[in-house]
């Protein structure tokens, strides 16, 4: 009874000790949790990295956290796409591949929650909390402990995510996890119940960082930047962040729904008893759908900053940019039906939201000719960022049109559920997002870090990284337009098995490129003197962020700016060449008031994590110990009033003079 | 170079295309009135993008290398960023290019409604299609006939088809040759129309993943002469098997790869009583586990 109590479902049959792969992988992952402890404690860091980070409130080491989160998560994503890459290379006629469907079914289900989840968010986040501030002129985000709460709860939901792999089954259900499929009849172990509670936490780490950053935008711009001065990142991400508002609570609701289902047998989405599954399908899609716009839209926003700098010239058509980007955001939540066109919904119904969807386009295809005439007689420095956005100028039109072909709902009747969804949402996904964040990543990574990323190596990553690309994904459209369909564990039809062996070819070159990436990143570190950004100002930027020392300092800046134009570090630059000097030194310092780190939100999201894990197991004591540690430290937090200080102006002073000793 | 590169990528995509459409069994080697009008379609629309796409990729590695800093050019304007003429030329065309294409698209998706009858003189044939845990039920309800994992139906003849899903997750119901797919659930009946216009053997499938046995969940799909079909019906009227109820609840047990079999008589009203298993079934339990019915093993 007791150990029922405190263990629920949980026994030691749990973990699946006789898969070699999996085992290798919770192997691996445990010997590499060990070897940082190890090395933490051999150096006699504890005291920095609990103090310094884990307690940080500083956006600009939270949004590094998200960056190495980011980092972690897409090995393991990539992990899995090799798998069901190499298992669909081989499992042709006879032939079942290395994969029984059991385990197949969870690592395309993982792939994709991974991806977009613990992948894309945090690396957009990571994106936001690097430049968003510091764009906008101010010290730090409007909340900066409810940052550090948002971050720690996505951290503790994909490690939540994780867990799965060892500890039981992840869900088998596809990554959006349809009833009656997830429900608990066709599903009655833990995997379903892993995917509703990381994404439930990790969920309402999203939505408190929505919250955040809008706040943060809406009333933190520094003096005269107005809404229609902002730079164009600050208003994709605006735009992004009322997505979040407004769709995540959908999915909250949503998820707490399909547990009420499994928990406590109720009837939203079951097949019976007055359940409708089709209501769970609408509404996972009325947030799925503007999700893809959440990670998209900083996407655009990060190439307009990029297309701008290493073109040496303003940003074409700002206003256009501003209202195209608005209309997206309107407009996505009016299509979530086209992703289900074949449902058996009316002609009525299928051609007002294929026509909505289309409309999309041309807001985007604006938008790109936009950037395309911001080039037109620029002066274009192609460095790595510029780069990517090259690439992605010709995935995104691949992907963007073959999205308008699904679009028609006849059209759709052929592909849905087709490899060539796959490619479409690749290409977009892939070719538009993650470019876009890498050039961002890269973009911004001196700022962070106060050093350059490698540009040889980073070149023949992103070489790799695109031509990969293509072989994987361009095989897809043909095998989808062919009958093959997505989630397929083995085929009988020997003539689809050379598609799938290019497109295993193309996921090598992916993996290659990302090797790479990882040698540019240690390359970089080893020769980070060589790299050092002194000026604060490596690309020659146009943006507030540029005039402050890279990294930038605690309180970001030590008077906050005045700003009178688009552009204004630009302008600033411009207009001081004529005297031969960049930064004013005869400055007044003063006394600056800052946050105080704080334990509270780890804290705060370890018990959450431990109140989600309980609740997959139906471990009632260890869940009841985790909502009141969450509770008490949430209540505890409101009475702590020590929760800022002053940082010196003699401090300050020594600070900027440094940088600007460095910078001569 | 990487010019060079994306050309010969297109041009072996080209090749490919050219050379094995006889080998395609999708949408675009069409066997049906349905999946030839999509088939139309999708190149229709292909054309109209590419009207925009091809200017983009184009324009977009020729700004890329011209505009080089490294090659001197001499016109750099930093400060132009804004034009009427070519901001309204960019936001038109795509306008014009949507209107087009919604236009079409409303059309199109009049006509080819899967759950609209397609004009022809003869009465459509009725297949009532139930998914089953990783097999397909086709009951012929007038030939009072009823096979697994087998479908034969005769050329230009439209064929209207009921679908639903029994003991199996969601799942759709799809002959890519022929036409549209559409879901099959629980509970709920969808149609479909297809009409094939040329004889032979197609595969069939389900398109939407509901489980373990979901890769294996094909049939085969045998467009005949009308002839053929009524010498078919006969001989699988000559079946010593029924589909009774209990016949048919030993269906509902998962399988992997069922071989095809044939009824000679179907259980009344078993389309209908399976929805209403469904409408009907009230409680905590699942209808078929109320049964005693083995759940989907996983």
């Amino acid at each position: 009874m007791l150990q029922k109590l405190f263990f629920g479902n949980l026994t030691l049959d749990s973990i699946p000790w006789h898969s070699a792969i999996i085992m290798g992988a919770g192997a691996f992952m445990l010997l590499s949790v060990l070897a940082i402890v190890a090395a933490i404690t051999v150096y006699k860091k504890w005291s920095y990295i609990w103090h310094e980070w884990i307690c940080s409130v500083d956006h600009k080491k939270i949004g590094i956290m998200y960056l190495m989160l980011s980092g972690i998560m897409i090995l393991r994503g990539f992990s899995d796409a090799i798998l069901m890459r190499s298992q669909q290379a081989i499992a042709a006629g006879t032939h079942l591949g290395y994969l029984p469907p059991h385990h197949y079914d969870q690592i395309f289900s993982a792939h994709g929650v991974i991806m977009i989840f613990f992948v894309a968010m945090p690396m957009m986040f990571a994106l936001l909390n690097m430049a968003i501030p510091l764009q906008i002129g101010a010290r730090d985000v409007a909340y900066p402990y409810l940052n550090s709460v948002s971050f720690w709860l996505t951290f503790v939901g994909a490690m939540l995510c994780n867990a799965s792999l060892v500890i039981g089954d992840f869900a088998n259900t596809g990554w959006l996890a349809y009833p009656p499929l997830s429900g608990i009849y066709y599903n009655p172990g833990p995997g379903v119940d892993y995917y509703i509670w990381s994404l439930q936490i990790s969920g309402v780490g999203t939505l408190l960082a929505g919250i955040n950053f809008i706040a943060t935008i809406i009333k933190m711009r520094c003096p005269g930047m107005t809404l229609m001065r902002m730079p164009i990142f600050v208003w994709s991400a605006l735009c992004a962040m009322i997505l979040v508002v407004l769709a995540f609570p959908v999915l909250t609701v949503t998820l707490a729904l399909l547990f009420l289902d499994r928990m406590f047998d109720m009837h939203f989405f079951t097949e019976f008893a007055g359940g409708n599954i089709m209501m769970y399908i609408n509404l996972i899609w009325v947030w799925g759908h503007p999700e893809v716009y959440i990670l998209i839209l900083p996407a655009f926003g990060i190439f307009s900053e990029v297309v701008a700098t290493f073109s040496q010239k303003r940003l074409f058509g700002y206003t256009t940019m501003v209202w195209a980007i608005a209309i997206i955001t309107f407009l996505s939540f009016v299509v979530w039906l086209h992703h289900f066109f074949t449902m058996g919904a009316g002609a009525d119904v299928n051609a007002f939201f294929g026509v909505t969807t289309m409309i999309i386009a041309i807001p985007t295809g604006v938008k790109v000719f936009n950037w395309l005439f911001t080039m037109y007689q620029g002066r274009i420095i192609l460095s790595t960022p510029m780069l990517w956005v090259t690439a992605f100028f010709t995935t995104f039109a691949i992907g963007g049109m073959t999205g308008v072909m699904m679009a028609v709902p006849p059209i759709d009747f052929q592909v849905h559920n087709s490899l060539f969804l796959v490619a479409h949402f690749h290409n977009v996904i892939i070719g538009g997002v993650l470019f876009g964040y890498f050039a961002g990543i890269i973009y911004w990574f001196p700022k962070a870090f106060g050093f350059k990323l490698d540009e040889k190596i980073g070149t023949w990553a992103f070489i790799f990284w695109v031509t990969g690309f293509y072989f994987a994904f361009m095989p897809l459209y043909v095998l989808g337009l062919n009958g093959f369909m997505r989630r397929v564990n083995h085929y009988s039809n020997i003539t689809y098995q050379p598609y799938f062996i290019v497109a295993a070819f193309g996921t090598a070159l992916i993996l290659i490129g990302i090797l790479l990436m990882i040698l540019q990143l240690i390359v970089s570190i080893k020769n980070r003197e060589a790299l050092r950004d002194k000026t604060g100002d490596p690309w020659n930027g146009r943006t507030l962020e540029w005039s402050v020392s890279s990294p930038a300092p605690l309180y970001n800046f030590a008077e906050i700016p005045t700003v009178n134009s688009l552009d204004p570090y630009w302008a600033f630059k411009q207009a001081h060449l004529a005297e031969g000097r960049v930064h004013p030194r005869d400055m007044h310092y003063h006394d600056i008031h800052m946050p105080k780190n704080t334990p509270a939100g780890f804290i705060i999201a370890m018990f959450f994590g431990l109140l989600g894990f309980a609740l997959v197991w139906h471990m009632w004591i260890p869940g009841i110990i985790g909502f009141i540690g969450m509770m008490t430290a949430m209540i505890a937090r409101t009475f702590n009033t020590d929760t800022d200080y002053y940082v010196n102006a003699e401090l300050v002073k020594r600070t900027e003079l440094a940088h600007v000793r460095e910078m001569i | 170079m990487r010019k060079l590169f994306y050309c010969l990528i297109l041009l072996a995509a080209c090749f490919t295309l050219a050379a094995c459409e006889n080998h395609f069994i999708g949408m675009l080697n069409p066997k049906g009135w349905i999946a030839n009008e999509e088939r139309k379609l999708f190149f229709d629309t292909l054309a109209l993008m590419l009207i925009v796409v091809l200017p983009v990729i184009i324009m977009s590695f020729t700004f890329v290398y011209h505009y080089q800093v490294s090659h001197r050019i001499k016109e750099y304007k930093p400060n132009w960023a804004h034009s009427y003429f070519l901001e309204t030329l960019w936001w038109g065309i795509p306008c014009i290019i949507i209107v087009v294409l919604a236009i079409l698209t409303w059309k199109k998706t009049y006509e080819l409604d899967p759950y609209r009858k397609i004009a022809g003189l003869q009465q459509p044939l009725l297949i009532q299609v139930i998914a089953l845990p990783f097999k397909w039920l086709f009951i012929y309800p007038e030939q009072n006939i009823a096979t697994v994992n087998y479908l034969v139906i005769p050329v230009g003849q439209t064929v209207e088809y009921w679908i639903t899903a029994d003991n199996v997750p969601m799942s759709a119901f799809f002959i890519p040759q022929l036409g549209s797919q559409i879901y099959a659930m629980a509970g709920m009946r969808t149609r479909l129309h297809l009409l094939a216009n040329q004889e032979g053997d197609y595969d069939g499938l389900d398109t939407q993943y509901n489980g373990g046995g979901f890769s294996d969940m094909h049939f085969p799909v045998h467009v005949v002469s009308p002839e053929k079909m009524q010498q078919w019906i006969k001989q699988t009227k000559m079946s010593t098997h029924a589909l009774t109820d209990a016949a048919y609840t030993s269906l509902l047990i998962p399988t992997i790869n069922n071989a095809p079999q044939f009824f000679a008589g179907v259980a009344n009203n078993l389309f209908d009583n399976v929805i209403m298993t469904y409408m009907n079934a009230l409680g905590t339990i699942h209808p078929r586990q109320q049964q005693g019915i083995v759940v989907q093993s996983r």
